[in-house]
């Protein structure tokens, strides 16, 4: 993890290769690099402007804190019509993520408009890591733990969280 | 301060245009001047000519003095010193000249621009209107400078039957909204020799007939003096070819984008702009991409009084465009598609099926006692589940002719339809199941096992393939 100082260098390395890509997607990453969102960083792919690296960190007073969570984030050809494609590469324990890392957020589906942003929907995922909301309609094991027995639940992901997101 | 503004922008336009009219080129147009007695007058006008010049011109040929005659456009009673240039007319325009009531009218601002005023202004806060200050020589022209200038002149945009469907080469290529001209008539007798009692107030007044009363001047109107008045848009981008040519259909969600709102999508400021009932404002190439989106993934709304529509792509409540022919802004062969859904839509909506057999869809409407159905094409099929004609309930379905159990050819029976462009083949062939109920092709998207029909909302499971429950949640709700 090269960390923020190697943002500007990557910005000026991108600046070109963006020239093909939309203003739209050329503002949104300037703005994802100048001013970050705090605990979040996006930075894209140095071959692929549409591919972003994301770093999430786990949120105080949340099970996941202290963790660094690595997401992969994608702007499809029609993006903004249709949402980017988001997935928890860093394994997680919560009861709305699968354990490919696949992220079950209305907005990210039927609730997606072109007017929401990269920051938007990261701001979303840092939420629903400090809220896990187990009565969403999902009800994989995580999920049920997570109603029936929380404390058991919280201890587990404490402990994904320390095996697999404080490694590095 | 609006109002300074405008009036700067206006003199600038007007400005503009008498510059740009001095090339000796560009400066004859063909117009007719038709007289409430029936006679007609084809003129060329030089727009540099004002309307008194005009009046002595035509005097003798109408059969009526000058100092009598009132020249009437677009439901206003024209100045002396207006100019033709300022009159915004395009070529093989209709004036009507009529004999003046004595006293004569205080000049007042052409309808374009009254109306460019609503379409700044929201509907509410009209009444500046009426508080417009008469002397516009008050205010001090400023310089006139460069293109954009013209931009601020087109105030309207309209679809044209006949500019926008001729073919156009690439039946991929989006198309472009023509500029209009807003021009109103007599309501009962269709004459443009009205002269109207008060300015519409408000989008409203024009697009419903009869709720601006006027003086309809034409010999023999019934209504004459007390006629209602009833707007309408003409294409500015082509010579009408007859008078009564049909008129052009207001676009009027499309404005030039007066206040510099950033697209919602690309966050550009772009000249023209498409402004949905919630304010909400986008750039003419993403609403084409919006609807584009839209009809690919057959997300349009089947509105009982609209028809067809989509809401603003934020999907506020109650912003559904309630002109369908935004949508003649699609390319052409996704405008084919956007009329199939329709009417396949239409008829599930209305009770019917389609038929399922590739290369047909027919909508039939079946009878209620019969389950099966047989179509035009010669298919025969069940209207409940859709599969070929079977023996036994639905579920356990045994073909009547093969003895096996129908397989779904959900695939070809829409996709091979020749209306579907290349795209549409790929992503359907990609990874799609039909909805167990009204068996629509639908992609499964992201990792969820639960879908949901973009036609008939019906929560399925795409591992199951029967309603979605919670067993299905529990075993295999992700992939
Ligand atoms: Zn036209
Ligand atoms: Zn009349
Ligand atoms: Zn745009
Ligand atoms: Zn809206
Ligand atoms: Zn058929
Ligand atoms: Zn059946
Ligand atoms: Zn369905
Ligand atoms: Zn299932």
């Amino acid at each position: 993890m090269s960390g923020y100082s190697a943002e500007v260098k990557v910005a000026e390395t991108i600046a070109y290769k963006m020239v093909s890509l939309p203003r739209r997607i050329i503002k949104e990453t300037q703005r994802l690099l100048q001013e970050p969102v705090p605990g979040i960083s996006a930075v894209p792919d140095d071959s692929n402007a549409r591919y972003f690296h994301v770093i999430v960190t786990g949120p105080d007073d949340s099970p996941f804190e202290g963790g660094l969570f690595r997401l992969e984030l994608f702007l499809p050809e029609d993006y903004p019509m249709s949402a980017p494609k988001v997935r928890f590469v860093t394994k997680i324990y919560h009861p709305n993520i699968d354990r490919l890392g696949r992220i079950c957020l209305d907005i990210l589906k039927d609730k997606w408009s072109p007017a929401l942003q990269i920051r938007t929907v990261l701001l979303s995922i840092q939420a629903l890591l400090s809220a896990p909301n187990p009565d969403d309609p999902l009800a994989n094991d995580v999920a049920e733990l997570w109603k029936v027995d929380e404390a058991e639940a919280i201890r587990n992901a404490k402990e994904w969280t320390r095996r697999y997101a404080m490694d590095n | 301060m609006f109002l300074l503004d405008f009036f700067w922008s206006l003199w600038e336009s007007i400005t503009h245009i008498l510059t740009f009219s001095r090339n000796p080129q560009n400066n004859k147009l063909s117009i007719h001047v038709k007289s409430n007695t029936g006679s007609s007058v084809d003129v060329d006008l030089d727009p540099q000519w004002d309307i008194g010049t005009l009046k002595e011109a035509i005097a003798p040929k109408i059969g009526l003095p000058a100092d009598d005659m009132e020249i009437i456009l677009a439901g206003k009673s024209l100045d002396d010193s207006t100019t033709i240039a300022e009159c915004d007319l395009g070529e093989q325009s209709v004036l009507h000249a009529v004999k003046s009531h004595g006293q004569r009218q205080r000049r007042s601002r052409p309808l374009n621009q009254i109306m460019s005023d609503l379409v700044e202004e929201n509907d509410a806060t009209l009444t500046t209107v009426s508080e417009v200050p008469e002397n516009q020589d008050s205010v001090q022209p400023p310089v006139a400078d460069s293109e954009e200038k013209q931009q601020k002149n087109a105030h309207f945009y309209v679809y044209c039957s006949v500019c926008m469907t001729k073919s156009t080469g690439n039946p991929a290529t989006p198309l472009k909204p023509k500029e209009g001209k807003l021009r109103v008539r007599c309501f009962s007798c269709k004459s443009g020799a009205i002269q109207l009692d008060s300015d519409p107030a408000s989008w409203s007044d024009v697009l419903e007939p009869a709720r601006v009363s006027g003086d309809c001047q034409e010999q023999g109107c019934s209504d004459g003096p007390v006629a209602w008045a009833e707007f309408f848009f003409k294409c500015a981008e082509h010579v009408p070819k007859s008078e009564n040519e049909s008129a052009a259909v207001p676009l009027y969600l499309i404005r030039a984008n007066s206040r510099s709102t950033p697209c919602l999508a690309c966050m550009d400021v772009l000249d023209t702009v498409v402004v949905f009932s919630c304010a909400h404002t986008i750039c003419l190439d993403c609403f084409n991409d919006y609807m584009t989106s839209k009809i690919r993934e057959r997300k349009f709304v089947l509105d009982d009084n609209v028809g067809y529509s989509l809401p603003c792509p934020v999907g506020c409540e109650g912003s559904l465009i309630t002109e369908i022919h935004h949508f003649r802004l699609l390319a052409p062969n996704l405008y084919n598609l956007y009329q199939q859904f329709a009417t396949e839509d239409f008829v599930l909506k209305s009770g019917g099926v389609l038929c399922p057999h590739p290369n047909c869809g027919m909508g039939i409407y079946p009878d209620d006692d019969c389950n099966t159905v047989r179509c035009t094409c010669g298919y025969v099929f069940c209207k409940r589940c859709l599969q070929g004609n079977h023996i036994g309930d639905c579920d356990n379905a045994v073909d009547i002719l093969t003895g096996l159990s129908p397989s779904y050819t959900i695939d070809p029976s829409r996709a091979a339809q020749s209306k579907w462009d290349e795209a549409s083949h790929r992503s359907i062939r990609a990874g799609t199941k039909p909805c167990p109920k009204c068996r629509t092709a639908t992609e499964r998207a992201g990792g969820c096992m639960h879908m949901v029909c973009t036609r008939c909302d019906f929560e399925w499971c795409w591992v199951c393939q029967t309603s979605w429950t919670r067993s299905c949640m529990g075993s295999h709700w992700f992939g």
